[in-house]
C-alpha cells in the first residue's frame, strides 16, 4: 500500500466523518436530557437544503453555513414541542419529522430551483492553506488541508465538551435524564432543559446537514443525507455520550465509508453494492456490540410530568 | 359515543393535513382546489384509478398489519422496505429457479417468505431482546442494507441475461402469476390474500398469543410476573410482524411485478407506518387508512402529471397526518419505566 493511499484514506476518513459528528454532538445534549430524537435525520436534509438555497442566492457560505443551523433549530422546534410539552411518543415523532422533512425538502427544492436538466451547484468551502503547517510531511495533508466545516467541527467538540462536563448547565442537563423528580425538586425546570437540549440538537443537526452541501458536496439531492442522521445516533451511543469519544467512533464510520469509496475507485473484485452496504453494516454491528454494555440515561424516552409517578 | 371518540382525532387530523398542504400548495403558486381536485380524480375519477387505488392498497395494508403488531408490542418496527424487499427477493428465487409444478411454486414462495421474515424478524427481536439494540436503528439501518442486496442480485447473479443489461431479474412465467381480476387494469387476485391477512389478524387478537403481544405493549413487567417469557414475545412479534411485510413483497411480485428491479419497495414502508398509527393499529381500522392512503399515492402521481404539483406534496401531507395524530395523543404512552 502506497503512502499516497493511506494519506487519502485517512483524509478522506476525516472529510466523511464531519456530518456525522456534528449531528452526533448534538444528540449528546439531547440523549442526556432524556430524549431519543429520530428527528436528526430529517432535520439534517431540511438544513441542508436551506444552507444550499441560501448559499445559492447570496454567494456566503458562512451566512449559509448559520442559516443552515438556524433551520435546523427552528425545525427541532417541532421535535422539542411535541414531546416536551404534549408529551407524544418520542419515536413516532421522530419518525413523522423526518418523513415530514423529506417531503419538504423534495417539494421546497423543486419549487425554488424547477426542473434541470442540470442540477445548480455552488462554490462550495475551499481547503484552507495552512502555509508551513501544511507542507509538513504526512501530517499536513491530513490535518492541515481541510475546508472550514472540518475546524468548524473540531471547535464545536471542545465546546460540547466543555459544556456537558464544565458547566452547571451540562449538570443539569445531565440531571433531567438521569433523575428528573430529583432535579424537580432541587429547582431544575426539568421540561424546560429537556426542551433546550432538542433545540440545541438541532441547531448542531443543522450545521451537520449545511456541512453536507456547502463542505462535503456543491449541490443538493433528495438522497444526500442517506442516513447519516440515524448512524448518528449509533455513533452517539457508541461513545457513550461522550463528546471526545463522539469524534473518534465517527471517525470509524468515516473510515468504512471512505474505504468503500476508495476500494470501488481501485476496482478492488468485489460488489460496488456490498462495499457500499458497509457503513450500515457497521452500525448495525456496534450497535448489538455496545448497547448491552453502556448505560443509558435512566429516563431515556421517558416523557416527564410531576403529577406521575 | 365512544366509537366516535376514536374516530375523530384521525379524521380532524386528516382534514388539518389537507388544509396545511393547500397553504403550501397556495405559498407555491399552485391552485390548491384544482389540485386537490386532480389528485380526487386521479384516485377514484375513472375505473382504471379506481383499480389502481386498489392494487396500491394491497401492499400498503398488508406491511401495515405487520407494523400494527410490533406497535401493538411497542416495537419500533419501521424497516417494512426492507422486509418487503426480502419477501420479494425470496418468491422470485423460488418462482423462476425452483423445478417444480406451478401450484407448489406459489406454496414454496408463500412459505419461504413467512420463514425469511419470521428469521429476520426474530434476530432482530432477539437482538432487542438479549443485547437490547434498538429496533428503531436495526430495523433502518437493514432497509439500506437489504436495498444494496437487492440491488447487487439484479446488477449481478439475478440478472436477466436477455434483459439488455437492464437491472431486472428473468420475469416469472405467466402461468405462476396472480390472476388478474378485471380486464384492462391491473387488479389481481391478491387482493383476496390481503383481505384475508385483516381477517386473521383480527382473529389473532383475540387468542392467548395476541393477548401475550398486547401485554408486553402495555406492561412489560405486569407480562412478566404473569410468567409470560417477555424475550421470547418479543422475537416472535417482531417475527410475525416482518413476516406480513415479506408476504406483501410475495403478493406484490406475483401480483404486479413479475420480476425484481432495483429499489423494488418505493416508500410502501412509511406509508404503511402513517396508515398502521391512523387505523389506530386495528386491523378494520388500517383497511380504511390503506385505502385512503393507497388512493393518495395513485390521485399525487395524477396531480404532479396534470398539474405539475411535486409527487413530495404527498409525503407531506402522509407526514403531517402523524404529526397530528401524536399531538391529538391518540397514541397513549403506556409503558411503564423498567
Amino acid at each position: 500500500m502506497s503512502s499516497s493511499f493511506i494519506i487519502s484514506l485517512l483524509v478522506g476518513t476525516l472529510r466523511t466523518s464531519i456530518p456525522i459528528i456534528l449531528a452526533a454532538l448534538g444528540q449528546v445534549y439531547v440523549h442526556k436530557s432524556g430524549t431519543l430524537d429520530l428527528s436528526v435525520e430529517g432535520t439534517m436534509i431540511f438544513s441542508c437544503l436551506m444552507s444550499f438555497i441560501a448559499a445559492a442566492l447570496t454567494k456566503s457560505l458562512t451566512f449559509a453555513l448559520i442559516i443552515g443551523g438556524v433551520s435546523g433549530l427552528c425545525y427541532s422546534f417541532i421535535m422539542a414541542h411535541l414531546t416536551v410539552n404534549l408529551k407524544s411518543n418520542q419515536v413516532i415523532s421522530g419518525t413523522a419529522l423526518t418523513m415530514l422533512a423529506t417531503g419538504l425538502s423534495s417539494y421546497l427544492y423543486r419549487v425554488v430551483f424547477g426542473i434541470r436538466s442540470l442540477p445548480p451547484i455552488i462554490e462550495n468551502f475551499k481547503p484552507i492553506n495552512f502555509g508551513f503547517l501544511t507542507k509538513i510531511p504526512f501530517i499536513g495533508p491530513i490535518l492541515f488541508n481541510h475546508n472550514f466545516t472540518f475546524y468548524f467541527m473540531l471547535l464545536l467538540v471542545i465546546i460540547t465538551w466543555f459544556i456537558m462536563d464544565k458547566t452547571s448547565y451540562g449538570l443539569k442537563i445531565k440531571a433531567v435524564g438521569e433523575f428528573p423528580r430529583a432535579a424537580d425538586s432541587k429547582g431544575i425546570e426539568v421540561n424546560k432543559i429537556r426542551f433546550q437540549s432538542i433545540l440545541i440538537g438541532g441547531l448542531y443537526s443543522g450545521f451537520a446537514g449545511a456541512s453536507m452541501s456547502l463542505g462535503y458536496m456543491n449541490t443538493y439531492t433528495d438522497q444526500m443525507i442517506a442516513g447519516r442522521g440515524f448512524i448518528a445516533i449509533a455513533v452517539v451511543v457508541f461513545a457513550r455520550w461522550l463528546p471526545i469519544r463522539v469524534l473518534f467512533a465517527a471517525l470509524l464510520f468515516g473510515f468504512a465509508n471512505t474505504l468503500q469509496m476508495r476500494l470501488q475507485s481501485i476496482g478492488v473484485a468485489v460488489p460496488i453494492q456490498l462495499l457500499q452496504a458497509l457503513p450500515y453494516i457497521l452500525t448495525v454491528v456496534v450497535l448489538l456490540g455496545v448497547s448491552k454494555y453502556v448505560k443509558f440515561p435512566s429516563y431515556f424516552t421517558q416523557a416527564y410530568s410531576r403529577d406521575k409517578k | 359515543m365512544n366509537k366516535f371518540k376514536n374516530i375523530l382525532p384521525p379524521i380532524l387530523s386528516i382534514i388539518l393535513a389537507f388544509a396545511v398542504g393547500a397553504i403550501i400548495l397556495l405559498l407555491s403558486n399552485f391552485n390548491p382546489i384544482e389540485s386537490y381536485k386532480s389528485l380526487f380524480n386521479g384516485a377514484f375519477g375513472s375505473a382504471y384509478g379506481f383499480s389502481e387505488t386498489l392494487v396500491k392498497m394491497i401492499p400498503i395494508l398488508t406491511i401495515a398489519l405487520g407494523t400494527s403488531v410490533a406497535f401493538k408490542a411497542q416495537l419500533w418496527n419501521i424497516g417494512g422496505n426492507g422486509q418487503y424487499t426480502l419477501g420479494c427477493i425470496s418468491t422470485l428465487i423460488v418462482c423462476v429457479y425452483l423445478p417444480a409444478p406451478m401450484w407448489l411454486k406459489l406454496v414454496i414462495a408463500l412459505l419461504l417468505s413467512i420463514l425469511v421474515g419470521m428469521i429476520f424478524g426474530g434476530l432482530l427481536g432477539l437482538a432487542k431482546a438479549k443485547l437490547n439494540a434498538n429496533e428503531v436503528i436495526t430495523t433502518l439501518m437493514f432497509d439500506y442494507i437489504i436495498a444494496l442486496f437487492l440491488s447487487f442480485l439484479v446488477y449481478g447473479p439475478l440478472m436477466d441475461p436477455d434483459g439488455h443489461n437492464f437491472p431486472q431479474s428473468k420475469l416469472i412465467e405467466k402461468e405462476v402469476l396472480f390472476d388478474k381480476l378485471m380486464v384492462g387494469t391491473r387488479l389481481h387476485s391478491g387482493l383476496f390474500l390481503a383481505l384475508f391477512l385483516v381477517i386473521l389478524l383480527f382473529f389473532f387478537w383475540k387468542t392467548k398469543e395476541g393477548f401475550r403481544i398486547k401485554m408486553i405493549g402495555a406492561n412489560p413487567n405486569v407480562a412478566k410476573l404473569s410468567g409470560i417469557s417477555v424475550n421470547l414475545q418479543i422475537m416472535l412479534t417482531m417475527g410475525i410482524s416482518c413476516a406480513f411485510a415479506a408476504i406483501a413483497g410475495y403478493i406484490d411480485v406475483l401480483g404486479i411485478h413479475g420480476r425484481l428491479q432495483d429499489n423494488i419497495a418505493g416508500t410502501l414502508g412509511s406509508v404503511a407506518i402513517v396508515v398502521a398509527l391512523l387505523g389506530n393499529l386495528n386491523p378494520i381500522g388500517i383497511i380504511f387508512s390503506a385505502f385512503f392512503f393507497s388512493a393518495l399515492t395513485v390521485g399525487g402521481q395524477c396531480m404532479q402529471r396534470f398539474m405539475g404539483v411535486p409527487y413530495s406534496l404527498v409525503t407531506i401531507i402522509q407526514a403531517l397526518v402523524i404529526v397530528f395524530v401524536v399531538a391529538s395523543k391518540i397514541i397513549v404512552e403506556k409503558r411503564s419505566k423498567k
